[in-house]
Formats: structure tokens, sequence, C-alpha cells
């Protein structure tokens, strides 16, 4: 069996420790719960589709699973890629057909899935939606209406985060969020992606 | 051997471009740190601005925990989504910590009076408004009781024995009332136990401020049934990072009680209770010291003594 390359950034240790001290031990377990369970969507359906981890980073802006997916069709990709929210979703109908006894958890799993299926690269719903054009109308147009889908999107995310953190009067560690978004607006517009 | 040379010089180029990104990460970091101690030693009093400044902005944070619960309401139907959006909105713009921080200026938002959990039980955007306003002059505290002052003051003993306190117009809150007002219901007491904090003003248990405390404090072992007030309707249930677990209960009349710091809530949403019916279990969530029920009383608004009826 081959190995797996786990790597994290610097950037991570410091975004989880500011996360704990500033909200608390209870959110950060619910947000890793929540994205454990999303990764292992990924991990199920790229099983399944005998595709192989090669690594797994972890960075501020979350975590990523590296593949050797060039063998996979678009369809097997997309499903791959949309296995992560899917997942979430599953997990926020279980716990909430069992009576919701962890509403919180349910919430994170949810928010988990929408934040994840924004039309945001590198986040699945950018991936997904560069697929889907790719599939229908080619990998150049994909990747061209992807660009530009993935670049007004951060923009628009960007500006509401400094909404938020301007009516809150702070919210600061929303501050690397909005820099991370404006920063992969910006390469998409230059064309880095 | 030309491709060889050929990856060699790859992998050099690429350590060169490493050795420098790491360079000026170095540089920057460095850079930052001498700034800011240069801006402690030459200019102590911007920097304590700036410090202050910025621990107010970090401590402004949403409450994460409520909106997650919140959301996870919504979806499994056990909250409106129109009230649902409203929470978070509110658990987002308004969050309950860190509101002193912000500036010192602003009067305290008070620990039991967490917008969103009550908001919804009377309904109006008076409750959202008066929230985001400053609150009125409140900050001299209790007045010592000797010698009374004016005919307006009230005694506020209450039966635990502890120091009786005199409250005048000048430094009660605008939202509280000190009348002993008629219950056209029956009532009972929510827990047995132990009376330990009073309505009142009170140097807070955890962070040393002296805040009026909107309720009273029951402690008893964790796990202990909390039952409803009165006959009623539970109008919320959620979980808050000052409140803990928590449920309110609208009854008759305009009142409506506040159970939290629970350690599980039996009772749904919008389920219509009978006196005495459990509600919830005792416990220690949020901002807590201990196993204890935090118990409150409103009328429109208003907020009560509900040690008046603690003996029903």
């Amino acid at each position: 069996m081959a190995r797996v390359r786990v790597n994290a950034s610097a950037g991570f240790y410091v975004l989880l420790v500011w996360f704990a001290a500033v909200n608390g031990p209870r959110p950060l377990l619910t947000v890793l719960a929540a994205a454990l369970v999303h990764e292992c969507g990924h991990l199920a359906a790229l099983r399944s589709c005998d595709a192989r981890v090669t690594a797994v980073r972890f960075g501020v802006c979350g975590a990523v699973l590296e593949s050797d997916c060039v063998h996979l069709s678009y369809g097997q990709e997309l499903f791959c890629v949309l296995a992560g929210p899917g997942a979430n979703l599953f997990a926020a109908a279980l716990v909430t057909a069992a009576g919701n006894p962890w509403p919180a958890f349910t919430g994170a799993n949810l928010i988990l899935c929408a934040f994840n299926l924004l039309p945001v690269r590198p986040l699945d719903g950018g991936r997904g939606l560069e697929l889907l054009l790719s599939w229908a109308a080619g990998p150049a147009a994909g990747e061209y209406a992807a660009r530009w889908v993935s670049a007004a999107g951060a923009l628009v995310l960007a500006s509401g985060l400094v909404y938020v953190m301007r009516q809150s009067g702070g919210s600061l560690w929303l501050l690397p969020a909005a820099a991370g978004l404006l920063a992969v607006s910006f390469r998409e517009c230059v064309g880095r992606a | 051997m030309s491709l060889a040379r050929t990856t060699v010089r790859k992998y050099a180029k690429r350590a060169r471009k490493r050795r420098r990104r790491q360079f000026w990460q170095f540089m920057i970091c460095g850079a930052a740190f001498v700034s800011l101690v240069a801006a402690k030693v030459y200019g102590p009093e911007h920097a304590a601005t700036l410090r202050r400044v910025l621990s107010g902005a970090m401590d402004r944070n949403m409450d994460l925990q409520e909106v997650f619960s919140t959301v996870g309401r919504t979806f499994a139907g056990e909250n409106d989504p129109a009230r649902g959006l409203r929470e978070v909105w509110q658990a987002v713009l308004l969050p309950p910590d860190g509101a002193e921080t912000l500036s010192e200026t602003v009067p305290e938002v008070p620990e039991t009076l967490t917008p969103h959990e009550w908001s919804d039980s009377f309904g109006n955007s008076t409750a959202f408004a008066s929230l985001s306003e400053p609150w009125p002059e409140t900050s001299g505290a209790a007045v010592i009781p000797d010698p009374p002052s004016d005919g307006s003051a009230f005694d506020n003993t209450h039966p635990a024995g502890q120091a009786s306190v005199l409250y005048t117009g000048q430094n009660l809150p605008e939202n509280v009332g000190l009348e002993q007002v008629l219950l056209n219901f029956d009532y009972q007491c929510p827990v047995q136990g132990t009376l330990t904090s009073g309505f009142g003003y009170r140097k807070h248990p955890i962070d040393g401020a002296e805040r009026f405390h909107y309720g009273v404090d029951i402690a008893a072992e964790t796990g202990t049934a909390i039952v409803s007030f009165a006959d009623g309707v539970v109008t919320a249930t959620g979980e808050s990072t000052s409140f803990g677990k928590y449920c309110t209960v609208e009854h008759s009349g305009g009142f409506t009680t506040l159970y939290a710091h629970c350690s599980r809530i039996t009772a749904a949403s919008g389920a219509a209770v009978r006196m005495g019916d459990k509600l919830a279990e005792v416990g220690a969530t949020g901002q807590a010291t201990g196993p204890h029920l935090h118990f409150a009383l409103q009328r429109e608004g208003i907020y009560l003594n509900p040690v008046y009826y603690l003996a029903g």
C-alpha cells in the first residue's frame, strides 16, 4: 500500500489555536467533526472509483486531498468532488432523523456543506462547476467560465465578510478569510488558477 | 546525462526559490516585531490604545455555537425558518460576548439579556432596538441602604438572607420592575435547591464586574429535574455561550420564564406544557461556576424579581 503524505502548514496550527482561543473548545470540536465527515465523504468516493489518495494537506483554507484521479471520467470526478458536501448533508439528515440530539453538529454540517458548495475554486462548488462545464462544453470553456465565476464569487464573499466585520464591530478572525478570498479573486483574474 | 543535469538544475532552482521565500518571510516577521517593540517603547499610549482597539475587535466575535445550533434546529423543523434566520443574524451581528471590551463607554449587555433568546418571546422590534442601544447609566450599581434617601427606594431583601439593597430610579435598569405583580395563574418553584444569587446588582462570579443580575440562581445537583413554572408554551430551546442550554416558556398574561445553564433540555420548542411538567435538567453549561438553574421572569419586556414566586 502506497504511503499517503500528510502535511500541515504552520498557518493551519495558528488558525486552530486562534479559533480555539476565541471560540472555545466546543465549536472547534464541532467544526472538526463536521470536517472529518466531509473528508470521509471524499475518501469513500475516491476509493469507490479506485482512485488513490496521495497526500492530505492541511492549510489555512482547510484540508485538501490530493489523488491520482487522472483516469477518472468527468462524472466520476464530479461524484468525488460532491461526495464531501453530500456526506455533510447525509450526516445532518441522519442526526435529525435520530431526534436531533446534537443540533450544533447538524448545523455545522449544513454550514460546511453550503460553504463548500460556493462556486469558488478551490472549494468543491468551484471545482464541481468547472468539471460540469468542462463536461458540457469542453475543458477550455469550463476553465474560462469557472475562473470568472470564481473570481466574482470570491470578491462578493470577501465583501460580505468585510460587511459582517463592520456591522459587528470586530470579528477579526474573519479577516484572514476575507484576505484569502481576495487573493483567490486576484489569482483567478490574473489567470494563475 | 543531459536529462540528469536538467533535473539537478530544476531542483537547485526550486531550492533557491524556497530560500528566497523564507528569507522574505523572515524579514517581514522581523520588521513587524521591531515595529511593535519600537511602538511600545516610543509611543506607549498609542500602543496601549492600539492593543485595546484590537482586543475589543477580536473579542467581538460571533457566537458560533449558537449559529450552528440555530441552523441545526431550523433544519430539523424545531424553529420557524424566518425566526432561525433572525437568530443567526443576531448571533453573528450582536454577539453576547465581548460587548464590554468593545468600548469602555458603552454599558454592558447584561448576561441575562441575550437578544435572540428573548426577542421572540415578545415578538416586537422594540426588543431588538433596546438591546442595540446603550443602557442607561446603571454602572453606579447598588445603593447601600443606610439611610433610605427618598420615598422611591425599594427594598429588595430576598429570603436567602443576603444583604438588602436599595435601588432608585436613577440606578435601576429601565427594563426592570421591582414591584410584586400578582399572577393570575398557578405557579410553582421550577427546581428544588438552594438560592445562591438573587435579583439585582451583584459582583459577577466569573469576571468580577458589578452587573445587574436579571434573575435568580438556584443551585442543585446536576441532573435534577427543572419543571415548568406555570402552564404555557415552550417558545425557544437552544444553546449559547453565556446561557449554555436554555429554554423559554411563554405563559398567559404576557409572562415569560427563562431556564438557563441546563445540562439537558427535555422539552421541545413549540410544545404546550403544564405547571410542573419537566422541561430540562440542572447543569453548568455556558458561563457557570457550578450546577445551578438561572431562572428569570419577564412581563412584556420588563424583568421581574422571581423570588416572590419561588415559594409558590
